[in-house]
């Protein structure tokens, strides 16, 4: 009996672990009853019968964010119902970390919400999987928006072919793009008698960079390093700018066993193994860099557009730079992110979603209130390299931003798959080449075949 | 039709069996249906979007193919160190709370506190406590032996210890409260008899009061191994990725990767019903040894 018991008990908790996440999210989104259930219904085709301009709808718009991002949408919705009152937005806010675990439950109980987020590799997989609404008719016939004021580079990584991003039919627009720039404190290179890095792609190199920092790099009397000239370098930007990368999309070859890409990976581990300018793990793990950046304790640190508000409270003055070039290549890199607005094949209202997408990502007053509240860069092309560029807030170069976007910007790298295992596996074990167990040399040869696997079994 | 069965006591059948009806549905609904359906599903490739297909063993091939797969089994073996250290340090308690003192309940209760401290709070106090650089442990650790302390979250080697140090604070108190009740429905009768032979402290202890307290030595390990094995929320909390070197991942960990962040929920069934049939055996087994060392009065 006893025995029975513990392995029902333990049936249960399995299962049970299974079941909370699903009634957990049934009950969040059966929280106004009528409009869930009328929808599943009638799934299929009956929906291109009234797309009278003004007849009435019901949208379901769910995304994630914190505090600041829920209050900016919020604001959104509300003066785009004053503008359509027969247009109703249901929105719903889900903490980042559980999005997609909720939005994929939805989708398998066919409750997809009308207009979401998507983006990177579960971007590719929603369209593979035939989630998505197709939304290049709608783009065409649509008088709302004008692609040649969109940024190329945002528009298109919303086109997908079921191989290949950047080709193929619209299935998003994009939320925002989001640049990695390279942010620096400039009291900090003052006090250390340093002219300040350049705006300008190529002019400060990785040499230059690891002198610099060597210089801003200073310990207390403990024997500690109290502050670091760089931390978080970005390995992307150090692999590409150095002419390597993760995997050829075309051929489905990883690729991080060149010469190109092991040298990259040295340099960056080597800022800390070696040159000492850079937080090691441990002191990652005992106070992350942001942290160290936000207290002054870090002169090079990375941002996106969206920590602007954070870092408009600074106590110094910060500025952003390009990313060093890599020495051999002459030339920088970076990762330019993005978040989409897509919207669900099984919606009963695919006019008005495709309305709702594109006044959030290209309406003039939403995009102007956004970039205000420090959330993007605008989508607008006009309008980002206009009024955004004469904002009177830091960071004064703010070309760095427009010129990742239209030169060194590149997708990140999971963009290529439809699931990221193989590179999540990468970042687990690059860690033996952070704390100098492994060369990068080494990493890489005995890294490929393992990631090679994985990303072919879950990439095809 | 006829029927025999008078007026009342068809009500009461019909009564009993509303009365039983929600436990029952319950069972149906929440337990049988998933069992069934995760056991089909560990059979099937199923990512929630498109219909789920049959791909017969190709999922255990996978499992057994997997180095994630072992490394967190390691893991969780490993973690069962805590089992019985956490034994031995919550006997010891109890045999220090099982005394007539003033103001002993208020003891009681300190110990028990952590055992109804909601987990998610205690995980993320500990990664203060267990912080490499200006966390209390390595700061006492520094003033008293002037030493640095281990980097417990951030060294592959420390993460499983620091995982065990947690769980016997959380844990000791409960069992402690079964020891507790355990020692003192040992008639002191035994103990008189011993000392009238002339038994010493040490030799009452471990000729009565130990084997006496065998069966709860039996739940408790029991109940232990069974605890670690499904050992997932301070994972969950305090080594987000796995850990370094996926050193902090236990199975349920893996599971729960798997199935929600992957989504690949077939294999995640596969990996549960493994990790079931391993519980199950390995408490089968317990069960048979338990004749041979378990005396009940």
């Amino acid at each position: 009996m006893f025995r029975k018991r513990k392995w029902f008990g333990l049936s249960l908790t399995m299962v049970l672990s299974f079941m909370l996440v699903l009634s957990g999210c049934n009950s969040g989104n059966n929280s106004d009853g009528n409009s869930a259930d009328s929808k599943t219904q009638n799934n299929t085709e009956a929906t291109t019968e009234t797309p009278g301009s003004d007849s009435k709808s019901q949208i379901e718009f769910m995304g994630w964010g914190g505090d600041t991002e829920k209050a900016v949408f919020e604001k959104l919705i509300a003066s785009y119902m004053k503008k359509y009152p027969n247009k109703k937005v249901k929105y719903t806010v889900v903490p980042p970390a559980e999005y997609y675990q909720k939005l994929d439950t939805l989708i398998a109980a066919k409750k997809t919400p009308d207009v979401f987020y998507a983006g990177g590799a579960h971007f590719n997989k929603l369209v593979s999987s035939g989630v998505l609404l197709n939304l290049e008719s709608y783009l065409k016939s649509s008088e709302l928006v004008d692609t040649n004021n969109v940024w190329k580079q945002g528009l298109d990584r919303y086109r997908y072919d079921g191989t290949t991003v950047g080709a193929g039919d619209l299935y998003g627009l994009p939320k925002d793009v989001g640049p990695w720039a390279l942010a620096y404190n400039k009291d900090l290179f003052d006090k250390a008698g340093l002219p300040y890095p350049s705006a300008k792609a190529g002019e400060y190199t990785w040499d230059q960079m690891v002198a610099d920092a060597k210089k801003l790099t200073t310990t207390n009397e403990r024997g500690k390093i109290d502050t670091f000239g760089v931390a978080a370098y970005s390995l992307e930007s150090a692999v590409w700018a150095n002419g390597g990368d993760w995997v050829d999309p075309s051929t489905g070859k990883i690729t991080i066993d060149t010469p190109e890409f092991a040298e990259a990976m040295q340099f960056v581990a080597d800022l800390s193994l070696v040159h000492k300018v850079s937080p090691s793990p441990d002191d990652e793990k005992a106070q992350n860099g942001y942290t160290r950046f936000v207290a002054g304790k870090v002169a090079m640190f990375p941002m996106g557009p969206w920590d602007q508000p954070g870092f408009w409270d600074l106590p110094f003055q910060w500025d952003i730079a390009a990313w060093p070039a890599s020495p051999n290549t002459g030339k920088t890199a970076t990762w330019l992110g993005s978040l989409g607005f897509v919207v669900s094949k099984n919606t009963k209202y695919p006019e008005d979603s495709f309305a709702l997408a594109s006044y959030l990502s290209l309406d003039r007053d939403s995009q102007k209130e956004n970039y205000v509240l420090g959330q993007a860069v605008p989508n607008l092309i006009d309008m980002a390299k206009g009024e955004f560029m004469a904002m009177d807030k830091a960071p004064k170069s703010r070309q760095v931003f427009i010129d990742i976007i239209e030169d060194y910007g590149r997708p990140p790298i999971e963009v290529s798959s439809k699931n990221t295992k193989w590179l999540d596996t990468f970042w687990q074990d690059a860690s033996q080449v952070w704390n100098g167990q492994k060369t990068a040399a080494e990493f890489v040869k005995a890294e490929q075949p393992k990631l090679q696997k994985l990303y072919d079994e879950n990439n095809k | 039709m006829k029927n025999k069965t008078p007026g009342y006591r068809r009500k009461e059948i019909i009564w009993s069996l509303l009365f039983i009806a929600p436990p029952i549905l319950g069972f149906l609904i929440f337990s049988l249906t998933p069992l069934v359906t995760s056991f089909g599903l560990s059979f099937m490739s199923w990512d929630m979007f498109t219909p789920a297909k049959f791909t017969g063993v190709e999922n255990f091939r996978y499992m057994f193919a997997d180095e994630k797969f072992y490394k967190s089994l390691f893991n969780t073996v490993f973690l069962l160190l805590g089992v019985p250290i956490g034994m031995i340090i919550s006997l010891v308690l109890a045999i220090l709370m099982n005394r007539q003192l003033k103001g002993i309940s208020i003891f009681r209760t300190i110990y028990y506190i952590p055992v109804i401290s909601p987990i998610i709070a205690v995980s993320l106090l500990w990664q203060w406590l267990l912080n490499y650089d200006y966390g209390i442990i390595n700061e006492f650790i520094w003033n008293i032996f002037g030493i640095q302390g281990p980097n417990w979250l951030g060294d592959p080697d420390w993460v499983k210890p620091s995982f065990i140090i947690m769980g016997l604070w959380g844990g000791v108190g409960g069992n402690m409260v079964l020891y507790l009740a355990g020692l003192q429905g040992i008639s002191s009768s035994y103990y008189e008899a011993a000392q009238v032979d002339g038994a010493s402290r040490w030799h009452q202890f471990k000729h009565i009061t130990l084997p006496l307290l065998s069966p709860i030595h039996f739940y408790v390990v029991v109940m232990g191994v069974i605890g670690t094995f499904q050992s997932f929320s301070q994972m969950y909390i305090l080594a987000a990725d796995g850990g370094p070197e996926y050193s902090g991942a236990t199975i349920v960990y893996y599971i729960f990767q798997e199935a929600f962040k992957y989504f690949n929920m077939g294999y995640a069934s596969a990996v549960a019903w493994v990790l079931g049939i391993l519980i199950f055996i390995l408490t089968l087994f317990q069960f048979r040894i338990s004749k041979r060392w378990v005396y009940q009065e």
